[in-house]
Formats: C-alpha cells, sequence, structure tokens
C-alpha cells in the first residue's frame, strides 16, 4: 500500500516558472532559443517571443504602452 | 499630351498630397529630403507583412511606402538600440551600397561592424577570430544578409531591420520599412538612425545634428576606366 501510494503522488523536486510567448500565449521551454527584450517603445515591459512566432513574423502588441511589433 | 507626360502629373500630384498631408507632422528631417533619397520607394511586389507600411500602389505596380511610419519606425529603433551598451551593437552590411553607411553609424555610435561577406559561426562559433557576441543586431538587407539573420535567431538575439516592401519579416523583432536598395536611401536611413540614437543617449541635444552632412554616409561612386 505505501509503494502504491509513493507512486501515485508524484514529489516535485523542484520548480521552474517558464516565460510565456506574447504571440502565442504558449510557455517557452528552457531549451528553446527564444528572444527577450524590453518593447521598443515604452522600454518597461519585457517580451518574450517563441522561435516559432519569430520566425513566421507573428506580430505582438506590447501591453503597456500598446506598441505593434515587429 | 502623351501618357508618359499624364503619368508625371498623376505622381506630382499623389507627392504634393503627401506633402500637403504630412506638412503639419513633424518629421526628423523635411519630407523633401525624405523623397529626394527615395526612401518611400518600395518594390514591384508586397506582402502581408508589410502592407500597413504601404502609403499607396502606383499605376505602374511600384508600391509607396509611408514616410510618417518609416519616421517614427527610426524613433522607435533608436529608443530600442539606445538602450544596450555601445559595445554590443553589431549593424551588418552585406551590399556594397551598405558598406559606408553601416561604417559611419559603427564609427558615431561606437558599434562594431561587420562588412560584406559574413563569416559563418560570427555569432555561434566562440572558436573564431572573428566571434562576437551582440546584444542586439542591426541588419541592412534582410534578404542579402540572411546568415547573419540565421545566427541571430539561433543565439535569441533581438534583431532590427531595414525591410523592403519585397521581404518577409522573418526573424526580425523590430522592423524600419524604407528602400533598403538605393544608395542615397541608405545613407539617409542611417544618418538618421545615428543621429537619432546619439540624441537617445543623450550625446546630442534634443535637436542637435550631426557634425557631418548626410553625403558623408553615401558610397561614393567610383567611375571604372
Amino acid at each position: 500500500m505505501a509503494l502504491a501510494s509513493r507512486f501515485t503522488k508524484p514529489v516535485i523536486v523542484d520548480e521552474i516558472s517558464t516565460p510565456i510567448c506574447i504571440s502565442c500565449k504558449r510557455s517557452i521551454p528552457p531549451y528553446e532559443k527564444a528572444v527577450a527584450f524590453l518593447c521598443p517603445n515604452c522600454g518597461k515591459y519585457v517580451i518574450w517571443r517563441c522561435r516559432r512566432c519569430r520566425v513566421a513574423g507573428v506580430p505582438y502588441r506590447c501591453p503597456v504602452c500598446g506598441f505593434e511589433g515587429p | 499630351m502623351s501618357s508618359y507626360d499624364y503619368e508625371g502629373s498623376e505622381e506630382v500630384k499623389q507627392e504634393s498630397s503627401m506633402i500637403a498631408k504630412y506638412a503639419a507632422v513633424e518629421l526628423l528631417v523635411p519630407i523633401d529630403m525624405y523623397l529626394s533619397a527615395g526612401v518611400h520607394i518600395g518594390t514591384y511586389s508586397s506582402n502581408k507583412y508589410i502592407e500597413k507600411y504601404v502609403f499607396r500602389v502606383r499605376n505602374d505596380g511600384l508600391y509607396i511606402l509611408d514616410v510618417r511610419k518609416i519616421d517614427e519606425r527610426i524613433r522607435v529603433a533608436a529608443r530600442f538600440i539606445a538602450r544596450y551598451e555601445p559595445q554590443k551593437v553589431v549593424a551588418v552590411g552585406g551590399k556594397p551600397y551598405s558598406f559606408r553607411p553601416v561604417e559611419m553609424f559603427a564609427r558615431f555610435t561606437g558599434a562594431k561592424a561587420v562588412l560584406g561577406r559574413f563569416i559563418p559561426g560570427t555569432f555561434t562559433n566562440p572558436y573564431l577570430t572573428t566571434y562576437v557576441e551582440p546584444e542586439i543586431v542591426i541588419i541592412s538587407d534582410p534578404r542579402v544578409d540572411t546568415q547573419a539573420l540565421t545566427e541571430a535567431i539561433e543565439m535569441g538575439i533581438p534583431t532590427v531591420a531595414f525591410v523592403s516592401t519585397d521581404t518577409k519579416p522573418s526573424g526580425i523583432d523590430l522592423i524600419i520599412p524604407g528602400n533598403n536598395k538605393g544608395r542615397k536611401s541608405l545613407a539617409l536611413l542611417y544618418y538618421l538612425l545615428t543621429r537619432q540614437v546619439l540624441r537617445e543617449r543623450g550625446l546630442l541635444a534634443p535637436n542637435q545634428d550631426l557634425g557631418v552632412s548626410v553625403e558623408e554616409f553615401e558610397t561614393k561612386l567610383t567611375t571604372v576606366v
């Protein structure tokens, strides 16, 4: 019984928070070569773009100033 | 009146309407300077991504870019570039017409210029003597400087690029619309970017000019005998 509970409840060793792509709203895994930069217009918000959105040229919008890129 | 004359008069009418429309808007340089350098001249093809920067399509199918949007984007790009340390900025120019503008930009702003052939691995291979680790890359023409763009994507480096109407903004984080093929156009675009970057950094007063003229940014034409 004890063995079964050990396997049913996974133990969280460490927790990480992954950044979210501003265009597709998906989390960016740590191994992905995404890009992060401050909003070109206001510089108050860190914009993360995943590789896929970047290559496809998906537009992004700064939530602080409303700047639309690329 | 010939058809050519008629076309010409239409062009004059359209350009004067553009001048009248933007007379109230304060631009970085007078609109005549933009028009004489041909910054607004696009190509005969366009795509969906660049549509919002297009002012109109001429009768012969040539796309004309919006000068006001070019001006606005130069300001935004300068603000963006000025946030980074000068040594961490790399400007790439693969075309002969962009050699001199990129060189002058690097000289004034303290950035690093990569001219001519972009050696593969410059951003990715630490064993190369030409290896650099930039924090931002400025690309003169994404269709020519493809290697630099690919490596910037691979390394996750933000990119700013001069984009004409025929270019897809793949891998670019900030577009500066403009004619990236003309000698005078590239000179004016880089001149304005340089001046605005220095203004944003506080090295120039808000209305101060660079010590040199736009002609200094132009690649000189040489006659081959």
